[in-house]
């Protein structure tokens, strides 16, 4: 008997492919161009961390409700998609770190100063994460125009949160605090090149400070594109949330949108906390830790070493920031802004020092580790 | 087709198939005519519809072709003829109907017309629609040329009066598109007087005794048919090879023969009457030869008959030859051209009938002529944003969702045309009804999201019962319906949202929002040229749970080209135009591909092919760098 119906499978496999898999075969095309390379080797590995950067350079990519989609496929053999794209490798291409007069930590990158401050504002401390220190610096550029726009992410409209540009006080307001979830704001930027905007301040996460670095390595136009930005804000980064499986997953456990607010306290919390119109509620962070963007497990910066000024939380100082310095922009805006009394400055705990640089440190060894096990 | 309805005879009309067909219906005194369109069948309705401006008889569209049986059956059991028109995929619907009423019989002159669509050229299959007469035991006439459609038509409604049964007709693509001089009879007067006699019932019971009867009333045609100058035979009174043929093959046939100049050593049985099949006559020329050679369209029903009846009578006729599709002498499937025949006659006979020198010549000249073309849906189309904002919705998802498909112009979307979106097409409301299946499905863990599409003639026609069961069952379906306020597929016949009929009365047309609504189904309705927020409709309707409807409601393109047309001329900026350049990579001729944009290969460009746009400017929203321009026409 089993030898009968094993005899069949052999008949069967003799006979080759089925009509349907030899149609399929027909069906699907050679894939070598350069979104192909993008496509395999970060979206299609579920890499993307949503950093927004090929999105709105041209139609081929969308970013929609927490995720970056490729709409149609793309048949150039060089793309600048590929080339900006963060977790792309780099390979031949170095990029510029600023180098003169700077100290050079391999754990926090290149900085002229880390201080801790705290905005003077009492509607940016209401609404802003910590000391608020990013949307008054915001506030305070774009008043005093060293900027004309700024690139920052909103709250989401029924959606998840997205880039937007913000060209007033109020503007900013609306886009103080934290999200925690991807949400590809450098869609925003390119959008805002596209049509014309100049003087550009951007904030940002890690991934996306790298890939404004790349920009100006990137196709035709990539130095034109980043010489329209003047003003970088990183902020801190262990990781990014994905919006619609974490949301799915908090839906189920009867979580209402809107969003009003969302916190990860410096552990040892070990929670993350959401603000509805239901009040504040408290889940695990391991409960939420599936949700992290797999590619963010790959990155190897924390502190966002490519931005003017990086901004975090300091553990256990509430109402305060820590800001690293890196260039001379960073320096002077901070400057300027404590002498007009936008933010006060204080020095950062030596303690808290050794925290951020072991953190930072620790997050530089668990992204080599997974990219080796990955690639 | 002018002079249609004329009521003297004796004259030639320049006819078409399907307008002889019309002409004998109305020469046989048919009164009422009911049908569904479908391509190549629907002018016999059209033409039908014309005539009845001027006579008195009754012609209508109905919701579907079991439907048009059934009324068009009521016409002849109160004793008015009556004639039912459908293309192949139709008998299908009424076959149901069908199968029942032979048993019922029936009282004044009941003919169904089939137009096959051999090779599939305008239909989702090739389907062999004789195949039902057997099934149905209702005697089946093949005419070859208008003239012998006109003819057997007006014929077919005595055979159905003599024998009280259905009469099929089966006409093909060729023969209802062709246009030859017809010779026309003069008409009837129309007095149908129905009257539905309640001495008499029309029904299946008793089973078996209706069947014998059944066979009976075929009997009864077979010995009409021995004598019917339908069939007739051509050729050698000793051929050295019989062809059996029917329909437009015979046709195919006779100009094989003439022109390898066979006559004196083929002969021709040309049978009009398949079933059943005249058996004295067939007799009678099977004993001429020994070989036998069948040619028809689509599937091999003589073939096969015809075989079957020469095995019977072996004993008396002797051993035979048979060539065909079984034997591969003729393609299995596929539409019968004069150019297959002479192949097959050329390899019998040994006839070299290709002009080789000339082929030599010819062929590098016209390689290249013809350039190679898919199928498109029409500039303007609404059904490419519907497809456009599908795909974006789809892609947004990202959860490998697809389109269910349907019937219609929109079964264009398993084509780059539609964005390759449509993974299935079957039948007319089976869209709907896989979608229901695909609803219940996530108890087994399938979370795919399926998006099905349906026309509106589509939804009256066959989608309402698989709605009906998606609510029933609960099942996770999002259906749209691409309204286009048409038949535009089959040639802008109305249908029940129209608001008119076949015979252009003004009847109330069937609110379809207010239908769904009925079933507490929740329905919206989006434009499909706001390609953006109708994507996002959609995608919004994707994340919920049971039955939802969006009805994407836009004119169709040659309708509105018609009676308003199109607000914009369109033009490409050049300057702004990418091209092939990172950030667009002809992204409006590659992906969005309207054939009203062209490649202009001097400035490697895009641009507009101003001939074949008609305006309708939703380009301008896909272009990334809003390079298409819309401009107010003056």
């Amino acid at each position: 008997m089993v030898s009968r119906v094993l005899r069949g499978r052999l008949l069967l496999d003799h006979i080759g492919p089925t009509y349907t898999e030899v149609l399929k075969r027909q069906m699907e095309s050679s894939a070598s161009g350069a979104q192909d390379r993008l496509i395999n080797k970060v979206i299609d590995k579920g890499l993307c961390v949503a950093c927004g950067a090929c999105v709105g350079l041209c139609p081929y990519f969308h970013y929609f409700d927490g995720k970056v989609l490729a709409m149609a496929r793309c048949s150039r053999d060089t793309g600048r998609c590929v080339e900006i794209c963060p977790l792309i490798d780099r390979g031949d291409i170095a990029l510029d770190k600023m180098t003169s007069d700077v100290m050079n930590t391999p754990e926090i990158g290149p900085y002229k100063k880390i201080i801790m401050a705290c905005s003077l504002d009492k509607e940016i401390n209401e609404k802003a994460q910590y000391g608020g220190v990013v949307s008054s610096l915001i506030t305070y550029a774009l008043g005093k125009d060293i900027i004309r726009s700024a690139i920052l992410t909103d709250a989401g409209d029924g959606y998840a949160p997205a880039g937007t540009v913000a060209r007033s006080r109020s503007d900013v307001i609306g886009c103080a605090g934290s999200r925690y979830t991807a949400s590809a704001g450098l869609e925003a930027l390119n959008m805002a090149i596209k049509t014309g905007e100049q003087k550009l301040g951007i904030v940002g996460l890690p991934c996306q400070m790298e890939a404004l670095t790349r920009m100006r390595h990137m196709g035709s136009d990539g130095e034109n594109r980043a010489n329209s930005i003047v003003l970088k804000i990183g902020l801190f980064c262990t990781w990014a949330l994905d919006y619609r499986s974490l949301f799915a997953d908090l839906r189920n456990r009867g979580l209402r949108e809107p969003i009003l607010k969302c916190d990860i306290p410096p552990p040892p919390a070990g929670v993350f906390q959401i603000c509805t119109r239901d009040g504040w509620r408290e889940f695990p962070l391991n409960d939420i830790r599936p949700f992290i963007k797999k590619g963010c497990s790959l990155c190897q910066d924390m502190t966002a070493e490519w931005s003017d000024i990086s901004v975090g939380a300091i553990e256990g100082i509430d109402e305060w920031n820590t800001v690293v310095l890196r260039t001379d922009l960073g320096l002077r805006l901070m400057e300027q802004a404590t002498e007009d009394g936008v933010v006060k400055v204080d020095d950062l705990p030596k303690k808290n020092l050794m925290h951020l640089a072991e953190a930072s440190f620790n997050k530089k060894e668990r992204g080599r580790l997974t990219r080796g096990e990955i690639r | 087709m002018k002079g249609i309805s004329q009521r003297s005879g004796d004259i030639h009309l320049l006819l078409q198939g399907n307008e002889a067909i019309a002409r004998g219906a109305l020469e046989a005194g048919v009164v009422f005519c009911a049908g569904y369109p479908g391509n190549p069948s629907s002018e016999i309705i059209e033409t039908l519809a014309e005539a009845a401006r001027d006579l008195p008889i009754y012609v209508e569209w109905s919701v579907n072709e079991k439907v048009a049986v059934e009324a068009a059956t009521a016409a002849s059991f109160t004793g008015c003829r009556a004639i039912v028109v459908m293309k192949q995929n139709g008998i299908n619907v009424a076959l149901d109907f069908l199968t029942n009423l032979t048993l019922s019989g029936t009282r004044a002159g009941l003919v169904l017309v089939t137009c096959d669509d051999p090779s599939g050229i305008s239909s989702t299959n090739e389907e062999d629609a004789r195949i039902f007469a057997r099934i149905i035991d209702a005697p089946l006439l093949e005419p070859t040329t208008p003239q012998e459609a006109l003819v057997m038509t007006t014929w077919a409604f005595e055979l159905s009066e003599k024998i009280e049964n259905i009469v099929m007709i089966r006409s093909v693509s060729r023969l209802s598109h062709t246009r030859t001089r017809v010779l026309i009879n003069e008409l009837p007067s129309f007095d149908p007087r129905p009257h539905f006699d309640t001495g008499l019932s029309f029904h299946t019971f008793p089973v078996v005794a209706k069947h014998k009867m059944r066979h009976e009333k075929l009997d009864l045609a077979r010995v009409l048919f021995e004598k019917s100058s339908f069939n007739h035979y051509e050729g050698a009174v000793r051929p050295e090879l019989l062809i059996v043929s029917s329909g437009c093959a015979w046709t195919y046939v006779t100009e094989a023969v003439d022109i390898l100049e066979l006559s004196d050593r083929v002969g021709t049985l040309k049978l009009g009457t398949t079933w059943p099949l005249p058996k004295g006559f067939l007799k009678k020329h099977l004993a001429k030869c020994d070989r036998v050679l069948f040619v028809e369209d689509v599937d091999p029903f003589l073939e096969d008959n015809v075989k079957s009846f020469g095995a019977d009578i072996c004993m008396e006729i002797g051993p035979k030859e048979y060539m065909g599709k079984a034997s591969g002498h003729t393609p299995s499937c596929g539409e019968q051209t004069p150019a297959s025949i002479l192949r097959v006659l050329g390899r019998l006979f040994s006839v070299d009938w290709q002009d080789h020198a000339f082929m030599d010549k010819v062929s590098p000249i016209v390689k290249d002529i013809a350039p190679p073309r898919e199928f498109g849906l029409c500039p303007g189309c609404p059904h490419r944003g519907s497809y456009y904002a599908i795909k974006t919705a789809l892609a947004w998802d990202d959860r490998d969702g697809f389109v269910s498909g349907d019937i219609g112009c929109y079964t264009m979307g398993i084509w780059p045309t539609g964005f390759n979106q449509v993974k299935s097409v079957h039948a007319m409301g089976s869209g709907l009804g896989l979608a229901s299946g695909y609803g219940k499905l996530d108890r087994f863990g399938f979370h795919q999201p399926v998006v099905t599409v349906c026309g509106d003639s589509t939804f009256f026609h066959a989608a309402i019962p698989a709605l009906i069961n998606a609510k029933f069952n609960g099942a996770d379906v999002l259906l749209l319906i691409l309204d286009n306020s048409a038949t535009a597929m089959t040639g802008f016949q109305p249908h029940p949202g129209t608001g008119k009929t076949a015979m252009g009365t003004k009847t109330d047309p069937v609110d379809m929002e207010a239908l769904c609504r009925s079933l507490k189904v929740d329905v919206e309705v989006a434009d499909p040229y706001d390609m953006l927020s109708t994507a996002k409709i959609i995608y919004r309707n994707m994340q919920q749970k049971g039955p939802r409807v969006l009805i994407l409601r836009r004119k169709c393109a040659l309708v509105e080209g018609r009676e308003r047309g199109f607000p914009y001329k369109m033009r490409v900026d050049q300057d702004l135009c990418l091209g092939e350049e990172c950030g667009c990579d002809r992204y409006c001729l590659r992906i969005f591909r309207c054939p009203g944009l062209v490649w202009d290969k001097h400035a490697q460009k895009a641009k507009i092919d101003g001939v074949i746009c008609v305006g309708c400017g939703i380009c301008s929203d896909i272009c990334p760098q809003r390079a298409i321009l819309r401009e107010e026409r003056e």
